[in-house]
């Protein structure tokens, strides 16, 4: 009834708002561009070809609320003809977290007229005096740069933007994170900023890749001591699941620690369905341990249910807990190191752990995703031509 | 490569300024506050009245340590809906138990429970538990008048001290600190060199530099413990610091919560007639 008499509300005003809109939160360092598609009842937040919905749309007063439900979050912005202006919120623990916003009718267009910009580049990320790896990709999309900033734990998600002359500016908004990087080259060095949030600015200095490794090997961030890899958690129906359970006897297992809220976690469901599909018939078993934001069961089963429909997930996805990183290392004590969502536990048929893969690295990183997936299916062969546990 | 900064504080006798205790939105304008300060402190203002984690709303704070009681009279935190609730730290995670049920308290994450929201924070083995409810009449907000000349804009000299340690943060709280270095400004005849620290955990990419200082107006006009200021990045490693910017600890707000000490160093000599004021609630008779 009440989202009637929403609909009602938005489409009063929509004859108005509807339509694509080319969006800008004003940081202190710079302008982070983004698209809204707004229509009758509903609004979507766009980088580029990455499109959300927004949970919810309506009007208060003469001003149109986006809301971001997931993360607390909402654009609220005055409608005057052609423009919309306002703020992006959300809440804080120390403060209100506000950032100007504005956004005019049409649609972005994106250069990308810089090839001599595309590519990889090893990064260092300047904290005043100490310094942190990142990897930048960049290559030409459909409309503008596509791109991503990967740290050691993954990335970040899809980067949209352009490449114009010797700059090139990328940004990825999605309700929480607010990123944008600002880069110039300088000879052979791309010297930029990478401003996180309303005034958080990192200088950064970049070379290009050299094809040595940069980050941390992400099979190096996490171990498990040597003894067979112990689990045991309830599935969305209530069973209990383990380790010792007879149908991963003699088999090679992949346990994934996942989030429903976790974007990277989705880019990496459809690379464990594949699996899955292809070598399920010569002993591979998959289960994902899934560790949710509120820890209520019913809360979160209802959650990992849309994530198992949403991919077309067929093998068993488990409950875990609270998503953070010491209930994580509590539920699974035999792991060392624990930091990222998703993370990968590769174990041999004698049930002892082979590998561990922390993060993941999302289509939006491309060459470095198809190397990945490919590393996944290799590793997945090497598991299954192990002998089993009767060997010992 | 650190430039000292010429910030032309003039010298002000305390009370030569004639202040309005209570400066409405106009009263600011006609004060010469830059919109984007206006902004920043109408936002502080309504997320101070409303927000689920506003002082305002505290209703108790305490260390978890070896376990805390939270229910019926004379429970640790005396609030009866929790009945005859503990919270214990387990592997560095809190967990709230009430009739044999068990919540997970995750470090700095709130959790809504009935009408209350909690909140952990502090190192592992030594994390502490703080509790709101519904916001309770918050105080607005005073401030000075708008100093144009309170501005300045520097780069940082390296720090001191390496690694990461723990300190009480603006939010009466414990938060991780790393010593980003050292912020030198100058005026006529005072320089002063105040310690910078970057507040939040290590992968927050929004963690802030904040300065945590003294000056002589602390008891008389300003909070009697000190106040922030968090600086303005500017690109190239420059940060500004602007002293109408400065704000009140949590504990001027609410008494559930503790002050940080002084960091080290950071004492202005000369009053900093700029920023957030503290008006004392009157004793209640």
């Amino acid at each position: 009834m009440l989202s009637a008499i929403l609909s009602l509300l938005m489409a009063a005003g929509s004859d108005s708002v509807s339509g694509p809109w080319r969006a800008t939160l004003d940081l202190a360092g710079g302008e982070l561009r983004f698209s809204l598609v707004i229509e009758a009842g509903s609004a979507r937040l766009c980088n580029g070809p990455a499109c959300e919905p927004f949970s919810g749309t309506r009007w208060q007063g003469d001003s149109l609320v986006l809301d971001l439900g997931d993360y607390a979050a909402s654009i609220s912005a005055a409608h005057h003809g052609d423009s919309l202006t306002g703020y992006y919120r959300n809440l804080g623990r120390r403060g209100p977290r506000t950032i100007p916003f504005r956004a005019a009718r049409g649609t972005w267009r994106m250069r990308s007229q810089s090839p001599g910009m595309l590519g990889q580049w090893d990064a260092w990320f300047e904290s005043e005096f100490s310094a942190t790896p990142r990897v930048l990709e960049f290559r030409a999309g459909a409309d503008g740069v596509e791109g991503a900033v990967i740290a050691n734990s993954g990335d970040a998600g899809l980067f949209w933007g352009e490449a114009a002359g010797d700059s090139i500016v990328i940004a990825h908004f999605d309700g929480s994170f607010v990123y944008l990087l600002t880069g110039r080259l300088d000879g052979d060095t791309l010297r930029g900023e990478f401003h996180a949030g309303l005034r958080s600015r990192t200088p950064f200095v970049a070379t290009r890749s050299s094809g040595k490794p940069h980050l941390t090997p992400p099979t190096a961030v996490t171990r498990a001591d040597t003894t067979p890899f112990r689990f045991s958690f309830p599935d969305l129906e209530g069973r209990t699941i383990s380790s010792t359970d007879e149908r991963f006897r003699g088999k090679a297992v992949l346990i994934d620690i996942f989030g429903t809220w976790c974007p990277t976690c989705h880019d990496a469901a459809p690379t464990l369905v594949e699996l899955y599909r292809d070598f399920r018939d010569r002993g591979l078993e998959i289960v994902g341990v899934a560790f949710e934001a509120t820890g209520d069961t019913a809360h979160d089963a209802g959650l990992v249910r849309r994530y198992r429909q949403k991919h077309g997930i067929e093998f068993p996805l488990l409950l875990g807990g609270i998503s953070e990183q010491e209930v994580v290392s509590a539920a699974l004590p035999q792991l060392d190191g624990f930091t990222a969502f998703p993370t990968t536990i590769f174990v041999g048929r004698d049930g002892r752990v082979r590998r561990i893969h922390a993060g993941f690295y999302g289509p939006a990183t491309g060459a470095q995703h198809t190397a990945l997936v490919a590393e996944f299916r290799s590793a997945v062969e090497s598991l299954l031509a192990e002998s089993g546990p009767q060997a010992q | 490569m650190a430039l000292a900064i010429r910030v032309p504080l003039r010298l002000v006798v305390a009370g030569t300024i004639s202040l309005s205790l209570t400066a409405s939105r106009a009263e600011l304008q006609a004060q010469g506050v830059p919109p984007t300060l206006q902004q920043e402190r109408g936002d502080l203002t309504a997320w101070l009245a409303e927000a689920p984690l506003s002082p305002f709303a505290a209703v108790a704070l305490h260390p978890i340590g070896p376990g805390l009681t939270i229910g019926v009279a004379p429970a640790d935190i005396p609030l009866a809906e929790f009945g005859s609730g503990t919270v214990n730290e387990k592997n560095g995670l809190a967990i709230l138990t009430v009739d044999g049920r068990h919540r997970s308290l995750p470090r700095g994450r709130p959790v809504a429970i009935g009408p209350y929201t909690l909140l952990t924070a502090g190192a592992r083995g030594r994390a502490t538990l703080a509790v709101f409810g519904a916001p309770r009449e918050a105080k607005r907000p005073t401030y000075y008048p708008y100093r144009g000349d309170l501005v300045a804009s520097a780069a940082l000299e390296p720090p001191e001290r390496a690694g990461p340690f723990v300190v009480l943060g603006l939010d009466g709280l414990d938060t991780q600190a790393v010593e980003a270095g050292f912020l030198r400004i100058a005026w006529e005849n005072q320089e002063a060199r105040l310690r910078v620290y970057r507040l939040g955990e290590a992968d927050d990419d929004e963690a802030a530099l904040f300065v945590f200082f003294q000056d002589p107006t602390n008891g008389k006009g300003s909070y009697p413990a000190g106040r922030f200021v968090e600086l303005i990045p500017q690109g190239g490693g420059r940060y500004q610091l602007d002293l109408n910017r400065a704000r009140n600890p949590f504990c001027a707000y609410s008494t559930v919560f503790p002050c940080p000490a002084p960091w080290p160093g950071n004492r202005l000599t000369v009053p900093v007639t700029a920023g957030e004021r503290y008006i004392e609630t009157p004793k209640a008779r």
